[in-house]
């Protein structure tokens, strides 16, 4: 028990802490923004209007204030879940995000559990046939792999599955004529309690060739950090004398060397899932899959501030989830931080 | 050869030999072993670094670095051969029947895994434990290995615990299946000398309870006698004498372990000059091409007809044989005398040290609390010129600590130190400047200390680079070839990087940098450990050479006491952080007026071998572990 | 003691198949970049609006004049091609050395004197981490506008992090060394211990860094240019072809698999120099290879 207090001490503050990053973070993101040579009061008004009615829009929109008062209000709006109001789609930008989010998530998770199960089982591969010519050759293709990041695998995999062999769709989330529950949003999710089985199939078809391209292009680091980790287990003197009591290697191997070489293999997951977060932005304008990416991708050619802003603090957001569940796992697994 | 019949040997070695198999050619590690240990019997393997002793260890487990075979000869447990046994069969007996003591007890045990899921692996695995009885079981063992608290043992990590906690966990782990072989592979090197003597006595008192027999492999020729009931001194790959313990150190028959145990300092009675032995231990290449004997090159007793054949291991008395073909002009080897006792001529004080404190805090964040401690406490101490003054304690005693004040790596948190007449406790800049004028440092560990990427010429003379004075590449040049002259490389090594050197070769380089710009103060902070007895004995002779041309004074931390004893002038003895005896040399060691000071030279084993060693004082309250 | 250079063998890390390997391909990029008009067979914006869409010229159909085809404006895709090799390349080597010299600076900073400096330091990268580098350097385009000079500002800005974290467990690491003491004593100041002790042994891991973000920085220009926040339509770059040829997935599939390999073969080219330098200039990186 006074192990879960100690864990949950330690949340406590990594959530704390992320509290001053996530502020700075909007602050930073507000001030690039600020600094664009287009001028949001003119863009929200039709073209013919005149100098007062854009100077009139000006001062109501605070655009006259000093830069410091702007974010202060622009903050209190923020802890209000008012992040403003998309001037091309006019509608509330918490409404648009909270359309898309759902998507984008759905797709970050699945393509993680691929990432994971590619990466742990390519590691482990590499481990295994240490010393082998098949490990050199092994080596080689994870450099090839390393080469092609998530933005040419969509492509790669889209030209083979949907366009030369056309056995798998590569556009949206759902083919037309399905029906779509609305639930939560989390279409696998949404459909799987309504019982909709054929949405359910179809939209995990839909699913396939984005997340693979996702977990593929994330794996290569994940299996060479694996592997060196393991590596470097191996020649620690606790393996040797493992053995020298007489375990077997297979035991030696899960008990004793992925116990300790997943450590360092997590703390690199929880960054490249951050990384992997912000690579969906791609992949979903690659097969055109209705998440935040393509709100985001929408908002920039707009020059759309308010969804600007509002989707790349949510990207933050999630990126700090993200590095906090992998840091209390890291904690759970890892007793010299855990415990003194 | 003299292996008699005797009642079945537990573990016997026939012709053994280990080579190191390259693509091209392959090189003899181990050469010639034959052994035979009887149950009940210790076994003491003494060489130094490069012997080839821990090979002996792997062989028997049959865990062999990559590229290394059994190529002839035989290893026999009970009878059967483990070099040609089955896999499954041995690693069978592993834990079981043959138990394993490692080197580094830190490391030895699964940083993730508590002490108690590691037991319960072990005894589960060895059948002496089935379901929540593994509990009671444990608890037992740690008891007869003088654990308390057994029970909040298990939930503890192993980081939590000190070395000698986990060495005393491991060898729980070791007799807890009542082995018939044990294998201690430096057991004590990574621990303090008082823990040291408890677990060494540890060792003893299991392998007594359960007949065990035991290969005790260390580098210390005077541990090994105390423990062991047979040594084996290795040279180079190949036994060079194996006898009974006690007759083989109070008379060894080998030049080389006649000058292994003249080469280290005594501990108690008259002092006497080292014995030096002359470069090192010839490298495998050299030893492949070789004809003669191999110590041949370095034996004060060679001749001409020992370069011929490689002498045989010939009977030299009952149960004790040698290689050597003049074994009889072997006691004729003594050390040289002793340097004539220098009196310090003036009692002026060069540096001083007042209640000097240092307290380390945490690392600096804006939220956490630092907390600190006192890893230095009100130490008081002088040093005059030309004064050798040793600084003795155990790990984490504060003498570290005290150089780094002393250096100004470090700024103390209270106190004053003055240095000629100048206070410069404050450590400001021109204190600094001041400072290095007069004292230079010696580190501990060559491989750290020497930029792996400059060259030696470049490191022995950077003082030049730092003041600007003779910095011309000619002027540089100069500087390091008298500095190498004088520290004993040839010249070409100023080319070299320190990669390309031996160890004891980089310590001489770093001592060469100290000395670049002839400070009147070195500090050397434990710069003759771990390193082999042989190059300890040319280093510890090379500082007095040093001493006499120069006139320096040294401050020099050691663990050793019987390198302190022999090099310095007056000692002071360390605890957490303070001093708590000091005065001349000879007088603390020979009549310790501390509880600390008596236990920590009670728990050095006495050079005479018949002597009793009670390491571990009760009166001493001085808990270490 | 002095080897005379004529008969000096190749040093180690240039043994290595793999560092040749890597400055084959990245040797073959550059002259294309460099002769780029010499090279290609047309001009990368001609149109021919005759030949649109050509298949490439051993395809049915194919024309000798545009060995790879056309695009959906009749460009030369080949000419195109090596005329993208410019901008690729161009951004890999000043990005990756901007990146490097603001990495490596407050690496060295932070790891050397510590304290509060390194937990200043330390934060803004924590700051950096947060965003995911993709949207961050989408929204500094925004802010700082289209062009070959702002792309690159935008890399260096997003990607300098990558090497103070890297580097600066290398610095700590190499901090607690005797020597970096040993030099103090004696007196360098910490402008030279820095550049005469720590630099030289972070050196290799700084010139594998910088190998491995060349092809990192060619990949985040190919992302930008590909969603047209890049150099301007008038220059020709790979992530525009492949935004360009996706129009026409079905009927000229070539036009998407050409930017996608060079790509591809650009990037491989300096990962492969990256880990073959890794290997050979410093064994004991597998430790920090990871973080």
């Amino acid at each position: 028990m006074r192990m879960f207090a100690t864990i949950a001490k330690l949340l406590v503050k990594r959530v704390l802490t992320a509290i001053p990053i996530l502020l700075l973070v909007s602050a930073l993101l507000f001030c690039i923004l600020r600094i664009l040579p287009v001028d949001p009061a003119a863009m929200s008004l039709p073209p013919n209007a005149t100098v007062q009615e854009v100077e009139a829009m000006r001062t109501e929109m605070g655009l006259n204030l000093p830069l410091y008062q702007q974010y202060g209000i622009w903050l209190n709006k923020l802890f209000h879940g008012d992040i403003g109001r998309s001037i091309h789609f006019r509608q509330d930008v918490t409404s648009l995000i909270g359309s898309t989010l759902p998507a984008t998530i759905e797709l970050a998770v699945i393509a993680m559990m691929v990432a994971t199960v590619f990466g742990l089982a390519g590691g482990l591969f590499l481990f295994y046939v240490r010393g082998t010519r098949a490990e050199a050759v092994m080596d080689f293709v994870s450099i090839l792999l390393l080469s092609l990041p998530e933005f040419l695998w969509s492509l790669f995999l889209l030209l083979i599955f949907g366009v030369f062999f056309e056995v798998l769709p590569f556009t949206g989330r759902l083919s037309p004529g399905f029906e779509r529950p609305l639930v939560t949003g989390f279409l696998l999710f949404d459909s799987l309690i309504t019982g909709n089985i054929p949405t359910l199939l179809n939209a995990l078809q839909h699913m396939i060739l984005p997340c693979l391209a996702l977990g593929i292009a994330l794996s290569p680091s994940l299996m060479r950090v694996l592997r060196s980790s393991l590596l470097d287990a191996y020649q620690d003197d606790y393996i040797q004398q493992a053995r020298l009591r007489g375990l077997s290697e297979k035991r030696i191997l899960i008990r004793h060397g992925l116990k300790n070489a997943i450590l360092p293999t997590l703390s690199l997951m929880g960054v490249q899932f951050g990384f992997l977060f912000g690579g969906t932005l791609l992949v979903e304008i690659i097969y055109s899959y209705p998440g935040m990416g393509n709100l985001m991708v929408d908002a920039i050619r707009n020059a759309d501030l308010p969804i600007i802003q509002g989707a790349g603090l949510t990207y933050c957001v999630a990126v700090l989830v993200i590095s906090i569940v992998v840091d209390s796992l890291y904690l759970i697994l890892n007793p010299k931080l855990r415990v003194r | 050869m003299a292996i008699l019949p005797t009642k079945n040997p537990i573990l016997s070695a026939q012709n053994l030999c280990v080579e190191s198999v390259g693509a091209k050619e392959s090189f003899p590690v181990l050469t010639d072993l034959n052994f035979s240990l009887e149950p009940g019997k210790i076994l003491g393997l003494v060489g130094e670094s490069g012997a080839g002793k821990s090979m002996i260890g792997r062989t028997i487990s049959q865990y062999l670095p990559k590229g290394f075979a059994v190529t002839k000869g035989t290893l026999a447990f009970d009878g059967e051969d483990l070099v040609s046994m089955l896999p499954e069969r041995r690693r069978n007996l592993l834990g079981r029947d043959i138990a394993f003591i490692p080197q580094e007890p830190l490391s030895g045990l699964n940083p993730v895994l508590t002490v108690g899921q590691q037991i319960k692996e072990h005894l589960l695995r060895i059948g002496l434990a089935s379901g929540e009885n593994w509990r009671e079981r444990a608890l037992k063992e740690f008891e007869s290995v003088h654990l308390p608290h057994g029970a909040a043992l298990l939930e503890k990590y192993p980081h939590q615990l000190s070395g000698g906690m986990c060495q005393r966990i491991l060898i729980a782990m070791a007799f807890a299946s009542r082995p018939r072989l044990l294998i201690a592979d430096e057991p004590t090197t990574a621990l303090d000398v008082t823990i040291q003597a408890r677990i060494v006595k540890l060792i003893a008192e299991m392998q007594k309870r359960d007949g065990t027999a035991v290969i005790f492999i260390t580098h210390d020729l005077r541990l090994a006698s105390q423990i062991s009931d047979e040594i084996m001194v290795l040279y180079a790959g190949r036994p060079a004498e194996r006898g009974p313990a006690k007759q083989l150190f109070s008379s060894p028959a080998h030049p080389y372990t006649r000058c292994l145990q003249l080469a280290n300092p005594t501990i108690t009675g008259p002092r006497r000059g080292l014995f030096i032995l002359p470069e090192r231990m010839p490298g495998l290449r050299v030893l492949k091409e070789l004809k003669g004997c191999r110590f041949a090159s370095r034996c004060p007793n060679a001749i001409e007809a020992c370069t011929r054949a490689e002498p045989p291991l010939a009977d030299i008395g009952p149960n004790h044989i040698a290689a050597c073909i003049r074994t009889e002009k072997t006691p004729d080897i003594v050390p040289p005398p002793l340097a004539p006792g220098r009196e310090i001529a003036s009692a002026r004080i060069h540096l001083n040290g007042e209640k000097l404190t240092k307290a380390y805090t945490t690392a600096w964040s804006p939220f956490a609390k630092r907390s600190s401690f006192k890893a230095v406490n009100s130490v008081d101490f002088s040093l005059g010129e030309g004064e050798f003054v040793g600084i003795v304690g155990e790990s984490g005693s504060g003498k570290s600590s005290l150089a780094r004040l002393v250096v100004g790596l470090d700024t103390p948190t209270d106190g004053r130190i003055t240095l000629a007449g100048r206070d410069i406790t404050a450590n400001g800049n021109a204190d600094r400047a001041y400072r290095r004028e007069y004292i230079q440092m010696v580190f501990q560990d060559p491989q750290s200390a020497l930029n792996p990427r400059r060259r030696i010429g470049s490191i022995v003379t950077q003082a030049n680079e730092a003041s600007g004075l003779h910095n011309s590449t000619r002027e540089r040049m100069d500087r390091a070839a008298e500095l190498l002259k004088e520290i004993g490389l040839p010249p070409d090594a100023a080319m070299r990087f320190p990669s390309q050197l031996s160890g004891g070769q980089k310590q001489r380089v770093n001592i060469a940098r100290a000395l670049c710009t002839l400070p009147r103060i070195l500090v050397a902070d434990e710069i003759v450990s771990g390193l082999d007895v042989s190059v300890q004995a040319q280093l510890l002779d090379l500082l007095l050479k040093l001493r006499d041309e120069h006139g320096f004074s040294m401050l020099f931390i050691s663990h050793d006491l019987s390198v302190v004893r022999y090099l310095c002038d007056r000692v002071m003895v360390m605890y957490r952080g303070e001093v708590v005896e000091s005065g001349r040399t000879e007088t603390v060691f020979a009549d310790p007026k501390h509880a600390y000071t008596r236990s920590l030279l009670a728990a050095v084993p006495p050079d005479d071998v018949n002597a009793e060693w009670s390491p571990v004082l009760a009166e001493a309250g001085y808990q270490v572990e | 003691m002095q080897q005379h250079a004529k008969g000096r063998p190749l040093p180690l890390w240039l043994k290595s198949g793999r560092v040749q390997t890597g400055l084959v391909i990245i040797f073959i990029l550059v002259v294309c970049a460099i002769f780029a008009p010499y090279l290609a067979p047309n001009d990368p914006n001609e149109q021919n609006l005759l030949s649109i869409l050509t298949p490439p010229v051993w395809a049915d159909g194919g024309d000798a004049m545009f060995p790879l085809g056309t695009d959906s404006l009749g460009r030369c895709v080949l000419s195109r091609l090596i005329f993208g090799a410019r901008v690729a390349l161009t951004v890999a080597f000043t990005a990756s050395i901007g990146a490097m010299i603001v990495g490596a600076f407050f690496a060295h900073v932070a790891g050397y004197f510590g304290g509060w400096v390194d937990w200043m330091i330390g934060r803004i990268v924590e700051i950096w981490l947060s965003f995911p580098p993709v949207i961050l350097s989408l929204i500094l385009m925004v802010g700082l506008g289209t062009g070959l000079r702002n792309v690159v500002l935008a890399i260096i800005l997003v990607d300098w992090t990558r090497f103070c974290r890297v580097l600066r467990s290398e610095v700590i690491v190499l901090r607690r060394r005797d020597y970096v003491s040993a030099a103090q004593l004696i007196g360098f100041s910490h402008w030279r211990t820095i550049t005469r002790e720590i630099l030289p042994g972070t050196l290799p891991l700084l010139i594998t860094l910088m190998s491995l973000e060349m092809g990192v920085a060619i990949i985040v220009e190919a992302i930008l240019s590909f969603v047209g926040m890049s150099v301007g339509s008038e220059t020709a770059a790979w992530g525009q072809m492949i935004a360009d040829a996706r129009q026409n997935i079905y009927e000229a599939p070539f036009n998407l698999i050409a930017p996608i390999f060079a790509i591809f073969f650009a990037v491989f080219g300096f990962n492969i120099l990256g880990d073959g330098l890794r290997r050979t200039l410093d064994t004991r990186l597998t430790q920090t290879e990871r973080t």
